[in-house]
């Protein structure tokens, strides 16, 4: 019960987020800007729109919303949000959670070629390029975190008490990872539909209507759970299963660590400028190597 | 009697080593082969065995007649220049050819280190055949020397064999006769060939089977 | 010295009976196939040579895992080999295959020589070709020899297997031959190589020092980043999934290799569960190599090329390889719940599991190969983007793929039968897995009997780690439900209908298939990003009619093919210039033929009283 309750506390909760960034970079950039449950109004406005729908397109176009907000709502129930042991905890692990997203991404590569188009070409292989390049920071990453643990499990992170070194340094490549995971500048520009700078937003630029609606829901969710990773592997906090009424100052200190982490984002994303594509590899092989290093202090055991 | 016979034998096959041309060669041939067939009567009649006296009568009417006639028909028949091509002059050849003879005295009296000098001595010589044998082959260049060159190694082998156990099987030596026969009736028909083709029969200009 | 009696002979542990069912998976469906494959290309005695010798190829790689004599070994190894040589070389029409057959016979020839030093040294300490007689004598085999046999084993097993630098003749053969023998020899034959490595290495000889574990490790790796970078560049279907092989067999290693280290660190536990894992990824890639082989036969034979730049939108004319191809390509860039997420979670896993148990730099080691297997498996995720992409989706990019048809029905029951293994392999993740810790049990000389891999048959917990799980059934569940549950908000929530229109195309009209990305475009980030390694140079040529008016401008790039321009080229400029100088011996002159011959006979006389 309390496990539904989180994942639908995570699921509601996830455009607020991504509402909540914009409106701080607004303000960093001296603007009023849009409301922050924005996200929410622009959701429920696609959902009345029409769908057009490329004549070049097969099944898989047509597929892939549903397959990759099942594969983003499946990795959420691997996220133990309030409770130790996370809903669908015996799905999978850390890893699992990698493989999941790649599910998601494959199909949506896959939809951004049927279009057709250049730009859902370009997308698709800048975004599998991309990718592809995470992958061994995550791994390092996660290689890190578990080593204290002697678990790959994500709720095996979750009680811990004391903040070492390395997992400092795991959540700063994490944060990297974050970055490119989740189309930031750095890496990429949500802002953007010009063809020079968009990575994810060219593979989903056919989209439109419903199916569109869901993949936004799906690419905010996913926002989520990497912010929710970044805090709990720096501020791990946790709370084995009781009664509602002890909930409120636990959801407030969830909030908190997500606010930070979203005011860091924004700060990021308003002061640094995009970089060109391949000068990605660079800045993942730095996610990397910080993956290596806080490999190396938790063996150490600092 | 014997070592008379052996130092014929001997002679001419320094004459064949020495031979310029090729009614020479088989001259000289002949004239070892008739040797050979002295030695084998002799010890046909000193042993007495019916078999031995086929033996030297087959020894006479082939490698005596009917190969040397074969080869000089052969020549008649291809109408070439009837030199020899000498890869080493006669006097260089007759140099080797001692020295070969040398060799085997030394091999034979390693070998076989017993008080009968005839023994030895037809040892020696029967080795000494094998390796002119091999000498004609090699260093001469028509195809009729090599076929020569092969007769005469069986000459020496005969007398090796014959020297030292008594000979070989009958049957053996019966089977052996036959294939020289049909070995020269072919080599000749080649060498008719090689020539129609080629209008020579130098084997040394015939150089394809390289690596 | 050989007894020929069926029960000395044959060996039929747990080990081979797995091998055996990898054969006859893959094999089954690829003689199905073969009926509608062959039908009209080749006349009907080619034909039916053509069905002999794959039976002969399936029948003898049978038997290479299955006898227990290494002669009998030796004997059905060299079958299997030249059976596939005539098979790769059966399309004589062109001349590339003879070139690849070529490349083939010497390669694997050279990988065989090994092998048969090896079993001389073995022999030499056994007195016996047995497998049990030597695996008791290797007991007590000195160091160095173990060292030396186990290099020469590796060398001879990494040539048919294609480990990175002997894969070469890979991308040569695979593509020449007829589809469904490439779909045997790349998800069977290279897999024999792997079951002798086990057999001989870890049965026969037995792991003892640690750095056998990390050279196979290290080789394993190089193997699937060398692999799949080079699979991301290939536009031949076929000569891409070769290169695919050579990057699984890196993966499977890896799991092979762990499970060396680990025998020779004495952690009974995580070898199993590394030979799992490895085991899994093995008979995982032969079915979705297999089917993945089937497909691109499909589409050679509909269209007509195995070029992907000149196809596309062959989903809409292809509609069931098109799935089939999907389900391939799914599997085989490790996406759940299907069957290669399992094997690459659990190589991941046993990484993770062996450096919790490890102490020392040792786990830094294996976190960063566990990096670098992540790595590739991103790769060739975007690999199969590409390759599925560009040939199925989209509009036809030329002639060859707008007359495509539909493969014939033999065709499509060989891939069904492979595509519906793969579900089948991914759900029931946990049953397999009990099979294959009796058969990494038997392997390893290790009794498993105390040992547990899974809380129930559903879930998958090893036994030495905290509350990890996975469980590919509910992960199924769970995901369909939820693309249910969107399907529902979709259908419920919110007016509006479908229009099908134009793509977005900028403003201009009539744009056609030459606006779609190509195959070429896909994979420049990767060409750009891995250039220290591959080294892309460009060949231009500009034809001019005067000097303002450019007629035609040709532009080709390529990929440096490193390994034989260093390697390989230098190798075979030595052995044709040592071969050249002998070549001196045999000037032609009969004469001297025949005094070389006298030469040997007067030499072997004088000396022969010496021996």
């Amino acid at each position: 019960m309390m496990a539904i309750l989180q994942i639908i506390f995570f699921i509601v909760s996830a455009p607020l987020l991504s509402g909540l960034i914009t409106k701080i970079k607004n303000n960093l950039r001296m603007r009023k800007g849009q409301s922050v449950f924005q996200p929410y109004y622009n959701l429920a406005k696609l959902f009345s729109k029409d769908e057009v729908i490329p004549e070049a397109a097969s099944w898989i176009f047509r597929v892939t919303p549903f397959v990759v907000l099942s594969s983003t709502l499946a990795a959420a129930m691997l996220i133990p949000v309030f409770i130790f042991a996370a809903a669908g905890c015996h799905i999978g692990d850390f890893l699992a959670l990698v493989f999941i997203f790649a599910l998601g991404r494959f199909f949506l590569a896959l939809s951004a070629l049927d279009t057709a188009s250049s730009f859902g070409g370009m997308g698709a292989s800048r975004e599998m390029f991309i990718s592809s390049l995470v992958e061994p920071a995550l791994c390092m990453v996660i290689f890190a975190v578990s080593l204290q643990f002697g678990s790959t499990d994500i709720s095996a992170f979750s009680g811990r008490h004391a903040i070492t070194i390395s997992s400092v340094v795991a959540a700063l490549a994490l944060f990297l990872v974050t970055i490119a995971e989740t189309s930031r500048i750095p890496v990429d520009n949500q802002e953007t539909h010009l063809e020079l700078t968009m990575v994810h937003e060219a593979m989903v630029l056919e989209y439109s209507g419903r199916p569109l609606a869901l993949i936004e829901m799906a690419s905010y969710i996913k926002q989520m759970i990497f912010f929710f990773l970044i805090a709990q592997i720096i501020f791990p906090i946790g709370l084995p299963a009781v009664n509602i009424t002890q909930i409120l100052p636990w959801v407030l200190w969830y909030l908190a660590r997500l606010g930070v982490i979203a005011v860091i984002v924004a700060l990021v994303e308003v002061t640094v400028a995009k970089m060109r594509l391949f000068r990605v590899a660079d800045f993942l092989g730095f996610a990397f190597v910080l993956g290596v290093i806080a490999s190396v202090c938790a063996i150490l055991g600092v | 009697m014997q070592g008379i016979i052996l130092f014929v034998l001997l002679a001419s096959t320094y004459l064949m080593v020495i031979a310029k041309r090729m009614p020479a060669l088989i001259r000289s041939f002949r004239y070892q082969s008739l040797c050979l067939f002295g030695v084998t009567f002799i010890v046909a009649l000193t042993q007495r065995e019916p078999e031995l006296y086929v033996i030297s009568g087959l020894l006479f009417v082939l490698k005596v007649s009917l190969i040397p006639y074969l080869l000089y028909r052969i020549i008649r028949r291809i109408k070439v220049n009837e030199e020899l091509g000498l890869f080493i002059n006669p006097q260089i050849s007759l140099l080797w050819a001692l020295a070969f003879t040398y060799l085997s005295w030394i091999f034979a009296s390693y070998l076989f280190s017993s008080n009968n000098a005839i023994l030895t001595g037809t040892l020696a010589i029967a080795f000494f055949v094998v390796s002119a044998g091999m000498f004609l082959m090699v260093f001469r260049m028509t195809a009729l020397s090599q076929i020569i060159g092969l007769l005469v190694m069986e000459n020496g082998l005969f007398l090796l064999a014959s020297t030292v156990s008594g000979g070989m099987p009958f049957f053996v030596e019966i089977a052996i006769f036959f294939d020289v026969l049909v070995s020269v009736l072919i080599m000749g028909f080649f060498v008719y060939k090689i020539n129609k083709l080629f209008t020579h029969i130098d084997v040394n200009k015939l150089s394809r089977l390289k690596g | 010295m050989l007894n020929l009696q069926p029960k000395h002979l044959f060996l039929l542990d747990p080990l081979s009976l797995f091998f055996l069912v990898v054969i006859f998976i893959v094999s089954l469906p690829s003689l199905i196939y073969s009926f509608s494959y062959l039908k009209g290309e080749y006349s009907a005695a080619k034909i039916m040579l053509a069905q002999v010798l794959l039976l002969a190829f399936v029948l003898s790689m049978a038997l290479v895992v299955s006898v227990s004599n290494c002669l009998v070994f030796i004997i059905f190894w060299e079958i299997m080999s030249l059976v596939s040589y005539f098979l790769v070389v059966f399309d004589t029409k062109h001349a590339k295959s003879i070139q690849a057959g070529l490349v083939y016979i010497v390669m694997t020839h050279i990988g065989t020589a090994f092998i048969i030093a090896a079993f001389m040294i073995l022999r030499n300490y056994a007195h016996s070709f047995d497998f049990f007689t030597i695996k008791n004598a290797c007991q007590v085999l000195p160091l160095q020899t173990k060292n030396i046999v186990f290099l020469l084993f590796l060398i001879g097993f990494g040539t048919k297997a294609g480990i990175v630098p002997l894969h070469i003749w890979l991308p040569y053969a695979h593509p020449q031959a007829p589809s469904h023998i490439s779909s045997i020899m790349s998800g069977v034959m290279i897999k024999t190589a792997i079951y002798g490595i086990i057999r001989f290495v870890m049965f026969i000889l037995g792991v003892n020092s640690s750095w056998w574990g990390v050279l196979v490790l290290i080789l394993a790796v190089i193997s699937c980043l060398v692999g799949v970078i080079y699979a991301l560049m290939e536009h031949d279907i076929k000569r891409l999934l070769a290169y695919h092989s050579v990057e699984n067999i890196g993966i499977i290693l890896l799991g092979v290799g762990l499970a060396m280290f680990f025998t020779s660190l004495n952690l009974p536990y995580l070898a199993v569960f590394s030979l799992i894992a490895g085991l899994y990824h093995l008979i995982n890639h032969a079915i979705f190599k297999g089917l993945l082989f089937l497909c691109a036969g499909s589409v050679y034979k509909a269209t007509g090329t195995r070029d992907i730049e000149k196809l596309g939108g062959l989903i809409k004319k292809m509609p069931q390889t098109a799935v089939y191809f999907l389900l391939g390509a799914m599997a085989i860039s490790a996406l759940p719940p299907l069957n290669g997420f399992v094997s690459e979670w659990l190589t991941l896993q046993a990484f993770f599991l062996g450096a919790f148990n490890l102490i020392g730099g040792s786990r830094l080691f294996l976190g960063i190969c566990a990096a670098m297997l992540a790595l590739t498996s991103g790769l060739a995720a975007a690999c199969f983007v590409k390759a599925f992409g560009v040939t199925f989706l989209a509009q036809a990019r030329s002639h060859y793929a707008q007359n495509a048809k539909e493969a014939a029905l033999s065709m499509r029951i060989g891939m069904l039968i492979l595509a519906v293994l793969i579900v089948i392999f991914g759900l029931a993740a946990g049953l397999i897995i009990k099979l294959l810790a009796k058969v990494s049990g038997s392997a390893l000389g290790i009794d498993i009997s105390r040992m547990s891999f899974s809380l129930n048959n559903f879930t998958l917990t090893p036994q030495i780690a905290k509350n990890i799980y996975l469980s590919t059934p509910s992960l199924a569940l769970w995901l369909i439900l939820f693309g249910i549950a969107g399907f529902a908000i979709y259908r419920i929530f919110g007016r509006g209908k479908s229009v099908i229109y134009k793509t977005w195309d900028c403003g201009y009209y009539r744009l056609d298939s030459r606006n779609e990305y190509t195959a070429t475009a896909f994979s420049k980030p990767f060409r750009i990003a891995f250039s220290f390694f591959l080294m892309p140079y460009r060949k231009t040529q500009k034809i001019r009619e005067s000097f303002y008016h450019v007629k035609s401008f040709t532009y080709e790039t390529h990929t440096t093919k490193v390994f034989k321009k260093y390697i390989y080229d230098p190798a075979l400029a030595i052995v044709f210039k040592a071969a050249k100088s002998m070549r001196r011996i045999q000037p032609g002159s009969i004469h001297l033929y025949l005094g070389y011959i006298f030469i040997t006979l007067l030499l072997l006389i004088i000396f022969m009283g010496q021996f």
